[in-house]
């Protein structure tokens, strides 16, 4: 690098080097590494247990692993247009099932886990009575995903109908475009409560945010989460793909999944 | 599935109550920015113009801190006027004022610039006081960049996103405008109703721009 640099300086002080010349190395060097790079879309909720995994798997292996984190529908429209990512990890099967059945993934989907639904707040609202609360006045704002484009919406506003009590309380709900910009709005204060992913509060950055209760498995259907591997991986990295995908389903990767609140069978 | 016409109302009385509110305080702020000359006036035009040039991002964020509960100005709206502004029309109004602000002030500063400086001291030794003349002369020869005003800042709140993603909510009725009820449509796969909003937003905005060229052909030969 050094050497590399200083050739440049002299270069450039002595007139040689043309600006021209720069764009065209700098786009160079850009393509220098593709290859080593595996390209990983993931849903919002799985953003903080990718990133385990990724630590963990670069650490026994040489790939680098980029995250593209994004809502699920986000990322199947991108895929389904010739997004260059290997391995996608969405919220729920719809999403990766679409993506099979179009031929953009080398295999169906597999569970790699079933992500629970929790009740979150950094307020000093207190959940003694479950969802009740949400009822109280002290709440104002209730922060869902958006239940056209997200699971974990879906499952929130089941859960709140099952409880009955989403016609009293419906006023006060906004949509977040993915369980990330729910969690933004109540880390920034605007949301009273939200309904997020247990593996949100259980990631290390927020495991002391607040305080969260878990969701009761009898309100809402279990949020099934699928992975694939997609057909841009036979072009670029397959070898490291298949690899990473194993990963998820070893007994090391459901360990990962297990500590960051998800139910792995 | 029935398609749902109310995100583009919304986005209509979006840009209508924004533009009517910008005119009401554009007339006089461009006029003053236009005859007046003082120290800090490059650093008020700057500021003004930022939204030009920031990604609405930025302009969201900003809102949405400063919209907050836990902030000041958030927190002085809810104790004494039990106001949120977040994920309500008036949150968005407040927003698309300021996201259109240059888009009324810049054609109406031109316009007054434009005019011959001997038409307001006419005006004013005929003994017409400083808004007489505001209204009953300078306003009525600047039509041309009123109108150019008008219709630049209604399309513009019509095209709103960014803003809008970020302190909206997407609440249906209240927040879910158009160009955000596309975004979602994209992503759930629904792109026969994203073809439907992207449509009708694409005619109204060209018949807007082609309504306001066309009178301006007219102002300017008349």
């Amino acid at each position: 690098m050094k050497f590399s640099f200083a050739v440049l300086n002299n270069s450039i002080n002595t007139g040689i080097l043309r600006p021209g010349l720069v764009i065209v190395l700098l786009f160079l060097s850009s393509f220098a590494s593709v290859g080593q790079t595996l390209r990983i879309a993931v849903a919002a909720n799985a953003q903080f247990v990718t990133q385990a995994l990724k630590n963990a798997f670069e650490k026994r292996n040489p790939v680098k692993i980029e995250l593209i984190v994004s809502s699920s529908g986000k990322l199947t429209a991108q895929i389904e247009h010739g997004a260059p990512y290997d391995v996608f990890l969405s919220a729920d099967m719809k999403y990766p099932e679409t993506i099979y059945r179009s031929g953009n993934s080398l295999d169906k989907p597999q569970v790699y886990g079933y992500g629970k639904l929790v009740l979150w707040t950094v307020k000093g609202i207190s959940f003694g009575n479950g969802l009740e609360v949400l009822k109280d006045r002290s709440v104002k704002t209730i922060a869902v995903a958006n239940p056209s484009t997200a699971p974990y919406g879906v499952a929130a506003i089941s859960a709140l109908k099952e409880a009955g009590i989403y016609d009293v309380i419906k006023n006060k709900i906004v949509y977040g475009e993915s369980i990330a910009q729910v969690n933004q709005y109540l880390l920034s204060g605007v949301a009273d409560v939200v309904f997020t992913a247990k593996s949100v509060v259980e990631s290390p950055a927020l495991k002391n945010k607040g305080k969260w209760i878990e969701i009761s498995d009898s309100l809402y259907q279990p949020i099934q989460q699928g992975a694939v591997i997609l057909k841009y991986a036979e072009r670029n990295d397959l070898k490291d793909a298949q690899a990473f995908y194993n990963f998820l389903f070893s007994s090391e990767g459901k360990a990962v999944f297990r500590s960051f609140g998800y139910e792995v069978r | 599935m029935a398609f749902d016409y109310q995100p583009l109302w919304l986005s209509i009385r979006l840009a209508l109550v924004t533009t009517i509110l910008l005119l009401v305080i554009g007339v006089p702020l461009s006029s003053f920015l236009a005859f007046r000359s003082f120290r800090f006036k490059p650093v008020v035009e700057a500021i003004i113009s930022l939204p030009l040039v920031l990604p609405p991002s930025v302009l969201g964020f900003y809102l949405l801190v400063a919209f907050s509960p836990n902030n000041f100005l958030g927190r002085v709206l809810q104790n004494n006027f039990d106001l949120r502004l977040i994920f309500s029309f008036p949150g968005l109004v407040v927003g698309s004022m300021i996201y259109s602000l240059p888009f009324m002030l810049h054609p109406l500063q031109a316009g007054f610039q434009a005019l011959p400086g001997g038409l307001r001291e006419a005006s004013y030794s005929l003994g017409k006081s400083k808004w007489q003349t505001l209204l009953r002369v300078l306003i009525p020869n600047i039509k041309p960049a009123l109108l150019t005003g008008i219709v630049l800042t209604f399309a513009h709140t019509l095209g709103e996103f960014g803003v809008v993603l970020m302190i909206g909510g997407n609440v249906e009725g209240k927040t879910r405008v158009a160009s955000i009820a596309i975004y979602d449509e994209v992503e759930s796969l629904h792109f026969h109703a994203a073809h439907i909003y992207s449509i009708v937003l694409l005619f109204i905005s060209f018949v807007i721009l082609l309504i306001a060229y066309s009178l301006n052909k007219r102002l300017f030969k008349s």
